[in-house]
């Protein structure tokens, strides 16, 4: 059966094609491209990247726009390192250090649509104030280590029972199959919509604006800080400034798989694709021996391609 | 919005004060205070002998702030996130290409040269943002990136010296580059083109409608920004005397805060280069004073984020208290 596609999925599928195309073309350039661990490793950090970026989908999507990600990101590494090194229950850690985030975010939330402030500056504010306490804290010298069975979950060469990934990327699609039931079938997904594709009507259909900024910014920052645990498995060690590539890797990847800036359109499956875009524009280019700096040159210059192509605003006359 | 009109028309004894007022919230207020705990706790750096060098170390942040503005004035998400990274590119380039491969030491050629590579970037970011029209912060995180890679590129590590008429620039001229923005400006605000930026920015509907090319007048705000840019740059290679292509990003998230503590607003269509330079002042002073109190780096990162975020709610209340006298009146 042939139904319509609308022009959102329409978005999605084109940034798939453009990641299996890339895949496609670095199998043929590069020797060992398509090889399991290769694929693997591409695949955990293409989940990271997907998590990390789910907050500011929802967040996009109200018509916001979240930069204190990468120092909630920075924030749960350190501390959850840090607590977990001085003997705390790791459990018990994860729910502090997402809790804590959670409430940063909903202040960001809060703020933000209270006094109608422009969220970009208000997220910069917070999360400034939230890296300094961090510094602070640890002197800059940030201890402890992960829990080895955190490490596993995360591991490129962990496996989950007969699936050759490690627990995450299973973990990974199940909580991105949620993501997206909540989005399409839950009233809060819907609401997210409405507010984002109309802030002045949606008030007026019983919409909380300023409850939905608040608990819309609290999610994005406890998924920030989710990376932040998944990210001290990844590397082992704390580290404060391990969030900063998440600053604008999220918004590139947002804006990659079709969501509008402008708010109330858009999808996570779509930034899930941008994830793998983003990923396997990493690998491909690193893969052929380019420059770190070169690499980040080309990955500026792709994603203005690639939004030029599906991502384009209406012209200010359409809109009278 | 009337508010305005009206000190204008009285335009009694501190009709500019109230005019400050309106247009920066706390950034003035912040300015006198800090100013006073700087000058009280450090009068020796604040001495009109060394005002040249004082100006020369905030000139790059107050350069990159009067930047950022114009392009935020636009409005509809109008920001140009990549006005750091073009100041770490101009100062490789000035550097590395024009004064040590070229040997071209004279300001007639070096001064135009990093006004021209501002504008032709501003050029570039300004046919992205309004003629293909994609989202601006999008648009300039594609420059910001691709800007810094080629840094990078050309410049792995630190190197080079600058002429002395430059390194005067940051010492005892360093007042010079950051006039010339502000003449320009005032040049710029006597052309019917400030108008129909404003009138863009406020509601771009209403200005289409009224005839105004917007796509034009946004267009050319990102030129503006980009020329700037340029000027920041000269301050910037001034300031540090070599190339670094570390340092120029560093600039972006910093001058963004610095026109918002100024009144600025980042919806666009509301104020301008005084408020902006004020609100890069009122960082650099902060900065200032924390160092000079010893304090770490750390607690300087969260006074600094603490009075952006206190700065810019305060402003809001204020006008909403505004908002509802105005109603109530």
């Amino acid at each position: 059966m042939m139904s319509r596609w609308t022009s959102d999925q329409w978005r999605v599928a084109g940034s798939l094609t453009v990641a299996v195309g890339l895949h496609v073309l670095g199998t043929v350039l590069i020797p060992g491209y398509s090889s399991e661990f290769s694929i693997r490793a591409m695949l955990v950090l293409a989940s990271l990247l997907a998590i990390a970026s789910i907050g500011q989908t929802l967040v996009v999507i109200i018509g916001g726009i979240d930069l204190s990600i990468p120092f909630l990101i920075g924030f749960a590494n350190v501390v959850t390192a840090q607590l977990y090194g001085q003997g705390m229950n790791f459990a018990l850690v994860c729910l502090v250090v997402v809790a804590l985030a959670c409430l940063v975010g909903a202040v960001n939330g809060l703020i933000s649509s209270s006094l109608k402030l422009h969220p970009l500056i208000v997220t910069l504010g917070i999360g400034t104030i939230v890296q300094g306490t961090v510094l602070l804290w640890t002197g800059g010298f940030p201890s402890g280590s992960a829990p080895p069975a955190l490490s596993e979950f995360v591991s490129i060469g962990g496996s989950a029972g007969v699936l050759p990934v490690p627990w995450l990327v299973p973990c990974f699609v199940v909580l991105a199959a949620l993501i997206v039931v909540v989005l399409a079938r839950t009233p809060y997904g819907r609401r997210v919509f409405a507010l984002g594709s109309n802030p002045r009507a949606a008030p007026l259909a019983l919409i909380n604006p300023i409850a939905m900024w608040t608990i819309t910014f609290a999610v994005s920052a406890g998924f920030a800080a989710v990376t932040g645990i998944l990210l001290l498995g990844f590397t082992g060690s704390a580290y404060g400034e391990v969030g900063q590539p998440y600053l604008f890797q999220t918004i590139a990847a947002v804006v990659i798989g079709g969501t509008a800036l402008v708010g109330g359109r858009g999808s996570y499956v779509g930034t899930v694709a941008g994830a793998l875009v983003l990923t396997e524009i990493n690998t491909l280019l690193i893969g052929l021996g380019l420059q770190p700096s070169v690499v980040q040159a080309v990955l500026g210059a792709v994603i203005v391609l690639l939004v030029s192509f599906y991502g384009r605003d209406p012209h200010v006359r359409t809109s009278i | 919005m009337s508010a305005v009109v009206r000190s204008d028309r009285k335009g009694g004894d501190f009709g500019w004060a109230r005019a400050a007022w309106q247009q920066a919230g706390f950034g003035p207020v912040l300015l006198v205070l800090l100013l006073a705990v700087n000058i009280a706790v450090n009068p020796a750096r604040f001495a009109p002998g060394a005002w040249g060098t004082l100006i020369g170390l905030a000139a790059p942040l107050i350069g990159a702030a009067l930047a950022s503005t114009p392009a935020i004035l636009g409005g509809r998400g109008g920001i140009d996130i990549s006005v750091g990274p073009l100041m770490g590119f101009i100062n490789a380039l000035i550097v590395l290409v024009l004064v040590q491969r070229l040997g071209i030491e004279t300001p007639w050629i070096i001064v135009p040269a990093a006004v021209l590579i501002g504008a032709a970037v501003g050029a570039g970011n300004g046919v992205l943002a309004t003629v293909l029209r994609i989202q601006p912060i999008v648009a300039t995180l594609g420059t910001y990136l691709i800007l810094i890679g080629i840094t990078l590129t050309i410049l792995p590590a630190p190197t080079g010296t600058v002429p002395a008429w430059l390194r005067a620039l940051g010492g005892p001229l360093s007042i010079l580059p950051l006039t010339a923005v502000f003449l320009a400006w005032i040049a710029i605000r006597r052309l019917p083109y400030y108008d129909h930026l404003m009138a863009v920015g406020s509601d771009d509907r209403a200005a289409y409608t009224a005839g105004i090319p917007v796509t034009l007048v946004r267009f050319l705000s990102y030129v503006i920004t980009g020329a700037f840019a340029g000027v920041a740059a000269l301050m910037m290679t001034a300031l540090i005397g070599s190339a670094d292509p570390s340092i120029g990003p560093t600039y972006t998230l910093m001058a963004i805060s610095a026109v918002a503590l100024g009144g600025v607003s980042l919806a666009g269509g509301r104020g301008g280069l005084l408020g902006a330079a004020i609100g890069a002042i009122d960082i650099f002073l902060l900065q200032s004073a924390l160092t000079y109190f010893n304090l770490s780096t750390f607690v300087l990162q969260i006074a600094y984020g603490v009075v952006l975020v206190l700065a810019i709610v305060l402003t809001a209340l204020h006008e909403r208290l505004l908002g509802r006298a105005k109603e109530t009146a």
